[in-house]
């Protein structure tokens, strides 16, 4: 992970500030920055979504493919996630330097979606047993400024809920297999239902507090932080300590029911914006990664 | 290891047989009275466990576990120099964690090189364990920990935890105090402490509300959680409840693992007395 090197002043001064509630950048304990969110922003995938979190920038494709399903789970498709620490968001990540952090990104969202009712996998179904779609996930990592998780997740949900994946007909083949027909037309598309994609938010213990959405700065002066993948419902469906230092069982409790309300409230916004990016279609000003 | 030609490798593909047998009904876990082996529901049960510390004698430190069928066994090395020189921060030791399953652990044959899967429980051991070792006290130096799962019978990452911090204590590395690891099965409304491999399982298929399994690792001494990391979907009050159970489930398994390491310093004789 990206760090910054912080003096004993400047970390004292951020604890003081954090304990009154005050942080260096003007918010309050559990607010976040400034989120942009811009989906449609590639193209050559199926959905896509560009999220920026303060400095943090992340880009979300998805990538419908057709693929045999599981033996374990026949009637359903599946997700795959991939994210990518590329060099571009700092210099540690070159080579292989990134590895490791991607690889933890990844099995946490794998473990975020590795429920029943995040994404109906029945609908991506297309015949049992012989074909379904495969969505791959794809996240790469443009600039690194803290709270990777919760810049990825809103990402992911946004993508998400931009993709549009081909109807596919299928009809009896001549020598009685099944055969598979694309649609001519390309606006013919199923769209996934995202309303249970839980967003994840990382809450930082910073001395006595925990903070949302923490900057680098602020990461610095913890030694653990608590990941929490809340649904709409508040149902949290991961939660994983992350960072070198211990929980007391107490603020364990106080930051589980904080995550929930702050996971909760964070919902609402984001698939009210979603749909009012939609529905200015066409006449929206694209963005994209100058803005 | 794909690479090793001198190895017989079977067919590129070949399937189990449990694909084929019928599914033993896992979705419904009788929803009252008494588990599979003949614990209850909602109580603080774990399984009896069976502890020894130095078994690998060319180890520092080694430990093994036997929880129900669940077998694991764990070897300490270090602290000796370290290998990486680019890290700056040299001030501090640096603990590795490796956590594997053997390829034959699991009903299922599993690859012998290491999955994503692995990977991440060694990081869960990793972090785990990270803030009981005083790693100020070993400058410039690494510690490997090596945690080998012989048999899976579910709770594998609770006791591989417990089993590491046991083979540190064994090697004689400085801790604050020992890690204990206890995980639980959510079912629905109650929960499974100590879950077997086919309780465990029985979360991914069944569909109904707060099916998920929430592992904690917890220093009993300095009541601090250390761990956390839940799977499924989960209340938010279910969580806090499952914590509070696992952390009883710790306290239960604590005077055992006392017991064995005590045993085992007794059995190395009087320690040596340093000039």
């Amino acid at each position: 992970m990206a760090t910054v090197q912080l003096s004993e002043a400047e970390k004292v001064y951020v604890l003081h500030g954090i304990r009154d509630d005050l942080r260096v950048d003007g918010r309050s304990c559990e607010d976040y920055r400034h989120v942009e969110i811009e989906t449609d922003v590639v193209s050559n995938t199926d959905g896509s979504a560009k999220v920026t979190l303060g400095h943090t920038a992340v880009l979300v494709g998805v990538k419908a493919e057709m693929a045999k399903p599981r033996p374990a789970a026949p009637e359903e498709g599946y997700l795959e996630f991939f994210v990518d620490c590329s060099a571009n968001a700092t210099p540690k990540f070159e080579g292989r330097g990134g590895e490791e952090l991607g690889m933890e990104l990844t099995n946490t969202l794998y473990r975020v979606f590795n429920n029943k009712h995040s994404v109906d996998l029945g609908s991506l179904c297309i015949s049992p047993g012989e074909h379904c779609w495969l969505l791959y996930v794809d996240v790469l990592l443009l600039q690194c400024d803290g709270n990777l998780y919760d810049a990825i997740s809103i990402g992911i949900k946004a993508a998400l809920f931009n993709t549009r994946i081909p109807k596919v007909l299928i009809s009896e083949g001549e020598e009685g297999g099944t055969e598979i027909e694309l649609s001519d037309d390309p606006y013919d598309c199923v769209r996934l239902a995202v309303d249970n994609v839980p967003c994840m938010v990382t809450l930082c213990k910073v001395g006595p507090r925990y903070v949302v959405d923490a900057t680098l700065q602020e990461k610095a002066c913890s030694v653990a932080s608590l990941i929490m993948a809340v649904t709409p419902a508040g149902t949290c469906t991961c939660m994983r300590k992350v960072g070198g230092g211990s929980l007391d069982p107490e603020s364990v409790f106080e930051m589980t029911e904080a995550g929930k309300r702050v996971g909760k409230s964070l919902h609402g916004p984001l698939v009210a914006l979603l749909s009012q990016e939609e529905s200015l279609g066409k006449k929206r000003q694209k963005v994209g990664f100058l803005g | 290891m794909p690479t090793d030609t001198k190895r017989i490798r079977g067919p590129e593909v070949s399937h189990s047989l449990s694909r084929f047998v019928c599914k033993p009904d896992t979705t419904s876990l009788p929803s009252d009275g008494a588990r599979a082996d003949g614990r209850s529901r909602d109580q603080v049960d774990v399984r009896p466990m069976f502890v020894r510390c130095g078994l690998v004698s060319q180890a520092k430190g080694s430990a093994y576990i036997e929880a129900g069928d669940t077998k694991l066994i764990c070897c300490v090395y270090g602290p000796k120099e370290t290998e990486r020189k680019d890290e700056t921060d040299m001030k501090c030791g640096r603990l590795f964690a490796d956590m594997r399953f053997a390829p034959f652990a699991c009903p299922e044959r599993g690859p012998w090189i290491q999955g994503s899967q692995e990977k991440d429980l060694s990081l869960m051991v990793l972090e785990s364990l990270q803030s009981a070792v005083c790693l100020h006290k070993y400058p410039r130096s690494q510690i490997d920990v090596n945690v080998m799962v012989l048999e899976n019978s579910g709770s594998a990452l609770a006791h591989a935890i417990t089993c590491a911090s046991l083979a540190l204590a064994d090697a004689g590395i400085e801790m604050y105090g020992l890690v204990l690891g206890c995980s639980i099965r959510q079912d629905g409304d109650s929960y499974l402490i100590d879950p077997t491999f086919l309780e465990e399982c029985g979360g991914c298929q069944s569909s109904g509300e707060n099916q998920g399994s929430l592992t904690v690792s917890f220093l009993p001494n300095l009541n601090q959680i250390s761990g956390l990391q839940s799977d499924g979907e989960m209340a938010e009050g279910t969580l806090a409840a499952g914590v509070r159970a696992c952390i009883e489930g710790c306290y239960k398994l604590y005077p055992v693992i006392q017991q064995a390491l005590i045993k085992a310093v007794r059995g190395a004789g009087p320690l040596p007395i340093e000039s």
